[in-house]
């Protein structure tokens, strides 16, 4: 027994193996029996038989311990694979801790860029990735017209042609139509609120396949005079406490008693800013079709027929639009209908930001890649001493590999953790930032697939950085490397030009994205000195309406509004109030088509004008200048002829011979209405968005426009233009305790909405650009560093031969400078050639921007020149006689 | 020389053979061997029902194995009992204490 020792074993087992193992094993049970009997006197033969015999199932035994066998095997091979990566892991971990400032390095690289990557990517997901919160949303889409061979998304439908389309197709299983508008919700107690609402055809939720989350949604029994109303999960949890007994109780709104059927779920919004849903009323507009069929304002929703594409669906309204075009030329002029799928509908506008800010982040994180291989490679050369060792002492090259791919990949994993974490809540803040900077539809919030999106990555990233050095360490000659005394790399050139060529990248990637950031920066710059034709400051804005119901006469609507405007006027610290339809850059622009008195009209080609209401001192109260003529008055009562006012575009577009004043236009679709006078001319404002030139645009007063019934406020104070809410909401109650404000706020905020996506695409890849410029500074003075430490000896060398301190600053410099001018031209090179996910984002600069190039050029070369500097003077302070006897 | 009903045997070889190698590590033999002994030849364990245990225990952990040179010099494979196999043991015998007594007192006359 004593003899025992363990045989050498092959780490795993063959199948042929096993089976021989066995053999041996069962064979020495035998042959221990058969030797026993025959020392007790039996036979040899008999002995055997009797042995074989004992023994039972020798055949079954056998297959039954070889299957066994081989599942034990593979369970070893799993567990001594599992012990070796702890193992790795282990010794990483060591050898991470023995190089701190190492570790710290490639930490923060990974943390910044897997952070920026999954922050980004949070948006993303919910965003681009995340289906619409509704059923089976792939097949749903969203209808619009627009004119023949244009690639707009086109204009809304109006309620006739709406109708038309539902009866007369073929391809879709239904369609619904629906459009916001404003409520005012009396609260049992408390102050009245105005609420958006959005109407709805009743067939709208089965159609996008939601259910409530209580109650019932509409459905073909709700005729369209019907006070049903349907809440919002926000709604129902802020104005009534999500109680749940709310199902068929009454609410209050715009005076009328409605009736609550149903809650909808959490996630469900159609516009993504209203509170309830009513039942829309095609009826009211049907009655009255030969103008409201001019009205293109239904928002419509269809869901296409199962096995019909696209393509078919579309060509199957078309092929109405064309029909409806023959049958009502004036209303529906050379208009097709347009089929978005509404997941790109919704998300149109922020895609490209999205993909780009997406690709930045990318950028970064391949910069933070390349910035850590360099390194890891740096640090694999110095201790190829180490790795040669051990190589000495038998550990493989795949093991050697494996181990320094181990050590990247645990510091991957280690900074990737803190980025993922980092970015969640960094998320948060960015979203609470910038809320207007995101379509209201999504639900943004980080999630399992983000935690598993920024592990994942890092993953990738440890991978990706460790290869190249793990590869050069499997390369590594052993012999040379010993003798050489692990200083020995000196020699190897292609090690140094691997060096180079990833500086150079790192260098030409982060120009790519200084360049684009530069792009942004400059646009904004842009945007912000364009001349919008107002003045924003100390103007404070809020809505007011009065609900149709009880204002049914233009005298009670004049009489209300006239009223609050007058005291707000007489509030001290107010200078002028006035009140607009719609404010400069907010909300879609409202048109309307225009004649012009005596001159032929073409039904087919009628002009379109922006079309604005505005009451009181709403010029002088915005800074908008009087060119010619004059504004509205008092004396422009409702009884009166019907008076405008045009702005210059549009003076010089209709009336090229100066003379606008005095002259006669018919506005809208209703033939039967009136022509109105024009009596002023106005500077232009730019009414849809800092980067959309005016267009010409008709101002009617809204004295004689009541139909009309909500009205923006603007309120132009001598201090703190917010110091005036409160007269505001005063007098609203004063005039009308029933009747209710929103959205107060100044009209700078107003400009600060409408420019907030630029602004979050710039700042976030400014700060991408940032840390890519540091990413790269610190890989150009890592690598020079490190380039400069090998070369102390030749260094000293030149000094004493004569070279002085001055040479030694300036070769290293210039190599620096070398590496940077190349990674700078193939940068911008690549910057112009990415320049396609720019489009659409800048403004007034060309991709070719020169400030913008140079002010890259300029910032690259100043960041070098201080990575160069360190270095370089490292290099200058070498003492010839120290750096020969170091070797 | 009894032989054991083979239904019985299911259950109790494993826990003989822990039992048994809870003593030293020894090869397949040597175990059939010594539980003969120790029951007085009472319990007989055939070389398929000690073999087939002796895969799946080590399958399960329960004991190691390792080839060694034999008495007369040949090489045979070793068993030893595992922590694992040393804590099964334990709670197995307590279990089977149990049974046995409570067998004994059914049987027990009077």
């Amino acid at each position: 027994m004593t003899s025992r020792r363990p045989l050498f074993r092959f780490p795993w087992r063959s199948r042929r193996q096993i089976a021989r193992d066995l053999d041996t094993e069962l064979a020495f049970h035998i042959d221990m029996r058969i030797a026993e009997l025959v020392a007790a006197g039996v036979e040899v033969a008999e002995a055997g038989r009797r042995a074989v015999a004992e023994f039972g199932d020798l055949d079954g035994t056998r297959d039954y311990c070889r299957d066994l066998d081989t599942n034990t095997e593979r369970d070893l091979q799993i567990s001594d694979r599992l012990a070796e990566w702890r193992q790795d892991i282990r010794f990483a971990w060591r050898t991470i801790r023995r190089s701190p400032s190492f570790a710290i390095i490639s930490v923060l690289t990974i943390v910044a860029a897997i952070g920026a990557n999954t922050a980004i990517f949070t948006v993303t997901r919910a965003v681009l990735l995340a289906p619409l919160p509704y059923g089976s949303p792939g097949s749903l889409v969203a209808v619009y017209e627009r004119p023949r061979g244009t690639a707009s998304r086109g204009n809304p439908l109006s309620v006739p042609d709406f109708v038309d389309y539902r009866v007369a197709q073929r391809s879709l299983s239904g369609m619904a139509a629906y459009s916001d508008r404003s409520l005012t919700w009396r609260p049992s107690a408390g102050d009245p609120q105005l609420v958006t609402a959005t109407s709805v055809t009743p067939n709208t939720f089965d159609l996008l396949d939601v259910r409530p989350a209580l109650g019932r949604a509409f459905n073909a029994s709700d005729d369209p005079a019907s006070t049903r109303v349907i809440l919002s999960f926000a709604f129902w949890s802020t104005a009534f406490g999500a109680d749940s007994s709310i199902i068929g109780r009454p609410i209050t709104l715009n005076d009328l008693p409605y009736v609550i059927v149903g809650v909808m779920p959490r996630a469900f919004t159609l516009t993504g800013t209203e509170s309830m849903w009513t039942v829309l009323d095609l009826d009211r507009e049907l009655a009255d079709a030969p103008v409201t069929r001019k009205q293109h304002y239904l928002r419509v929703v269809a869901r296409l027929r199962a096995g019909v594409t696209l393509g078919v669906a579309t060509a199957d309204l078309e092929s109405i639009s064309r029909r409806l075009q023959a049958q009502y030329p004036d209303a529906n002029p050379d208009r097709l209908a347009n089929l978005v799928p509404l997941h790109r509908d919704v998300v149109g506008d922020v895609r490209p930001a999205l993909l780009l800010l997406q690709s930045a982040a990318a950028l970064v994180l391949i910069i933070a890649c390349v910035n850590l291989a360099n390194l890891t490679l740096s640090r694999t050369i110095w201790r190829r001493q180490e790795m040669a060792l051990r190589a000495a002492l038998g550990a493989g090259r795949g093991r050697l590999a494996r181990q320094i791919l181990t050590e990247s990949v645990v510091l991957a994993a280690a900074g990737g953790a803190l980025g993922t974490a980092i970015a969640m809540v960094a998320t948060r803040l960015l979203i609470g930032l910038d809320p207007a900077a995101l379509p209201p539809l999504f639900d943004v919030r980080p999630d399992l697939s983000v935690v598993g999106f920024g592990l994942l990555l890092s993953l990738v990233t440890g991978a990706l950085f460790g290869l190249l050095p793990a590869l050069d360490a499997a390369r590594a000659n052993l012999h040379g490397a010993l003798q050489e005394g692990g200083r020995g790399a000196s020699g190897s050139r292609s090690g140094a030009s691997v060096h180079r060529a990833l500086v150079v990248a790192q260098v030409g990637l982060a120009v790519v994205l200084l360049v684009g950031a530069g792009l942004l920066v400059r646009s904004f710059g842009e945007l912000t000195r364009v001349r919008v034709g107002f003045r924003s400051d100390h103007v404070l804005t809020a809505e007011i309406r009065v609900s149709g119901e009880r204002y049914d006469s233009t005298a009670l609507v004049n009489r209300f509004y006239d009223r609050v405007l007058g005291d707000v006027r007489t509030t001290p610290g107010v200078r002028r109030v006035g009140g607009t339809m719609k404010l400069p850059m907010d909300f879609r622009q409202p048109l309307s088509t225009i004649a012009l008195e005596g001159q032929p009209v073409d039904p087919q080609h009628l002009a379109e004008v922006a079309y604005n209401l505005v009451r009181g001192d709403y010029f002088d109260a915005l800074g908008i200048p009087l060119v010619a003529g004059r504004t509205f008055t008092e004396e422009d009562r409702e009884d009166r002829p019907g008076v405008v006012l045009v702005n210059e575009t549009a003076a010089r577009a209709y009336f090229p011979d100066g003379h606008a004043v005095g002259r006669r236009v018919h506005l809208g679709p209703d033939p039967k209405s009136p022509m109105a006078t024009v009596i002023g001319v106005v500077g232009d404002t730019r009414d849809e968005g800092f980067d959309v030139a005016p267009r010409p645009a008709v101002y009617a007063s809204h004295r004689q426009n009541t139909w009309w019934r909500s009205l923006v406020v603007v309120v132009r104070t001598s201090g703190d233009p917010r110091a005036a809410e409160a007269a505001l909401r005063r007098a609203v109650k004063s005039a009308d305790p029933a009747l209710a404000l929103r959205g107060v706020r100044t009209l700078d905020d107003v400009l600060g909405e409408s420019l907030a996506p630029r602004r979050f695409a710039m700042s976030l890849v400014s700060g991408f650009a940032a840390v890519a410029l540091l990413l790269a500074a610190v890989g150009i003075y890592g690598v020079l560093a490190f380039s400069v430490a090998r070369r102390t000896r030749e260094f000293g060398v030149r000094l004493a031969l004569g070279a002085t301190r001055q040479n030694l600053l300036g070769l290293v410099v210039r190599q620096g400078m070398a590496w940077s001018a190349i990674g700078l031209a193939l940068g911008v090179a690549g910057a112009l050639a990415a320049g396609r996910l720019l489009e659409g984002m800048l403004y007034g600069v060309r991709l070719a921007d020169p400030i913008a190039l140079g002010l890259v050029t300029a910032t690259l070369l100043v960041v070098a020149v201080v990575a160069c500097v360190v270095p370089a003077t490292r290099a200058a302070r070498v003492d010839p006689i120290t750096s020969m006897r170091a070797e | 020389m009894t032989r054991t009903p083979p239904e019985i045997l299911q259950g109790t070889v494993d826990i003989l053979i822990l039992r048994t190698l809870a003593w030293q590590s020894m090869h397949g033999y040597a175990i059939s061997h010594w539980i003969a002994e120790r029951t007085d030849g009472v319990l007989t364990v055939d070389g398929a029902a000690l073999y087939q245990a002796l895969h799946r225990l080590e399958n399960r952990k329960l004991v190691s194995a390792s080839w060694g040179l034999s008495e007369n010099n040949r090489k045979a494979k070793y068993y030893t009992l595992t922590a694992a196999g040393r804590a099964r043991l334990k709670s197995e015998a307590a279990v089977w204490n149990r049974y046995a007594d409570a067998v004994a007192k059914v049987l027990s006359p009077g």
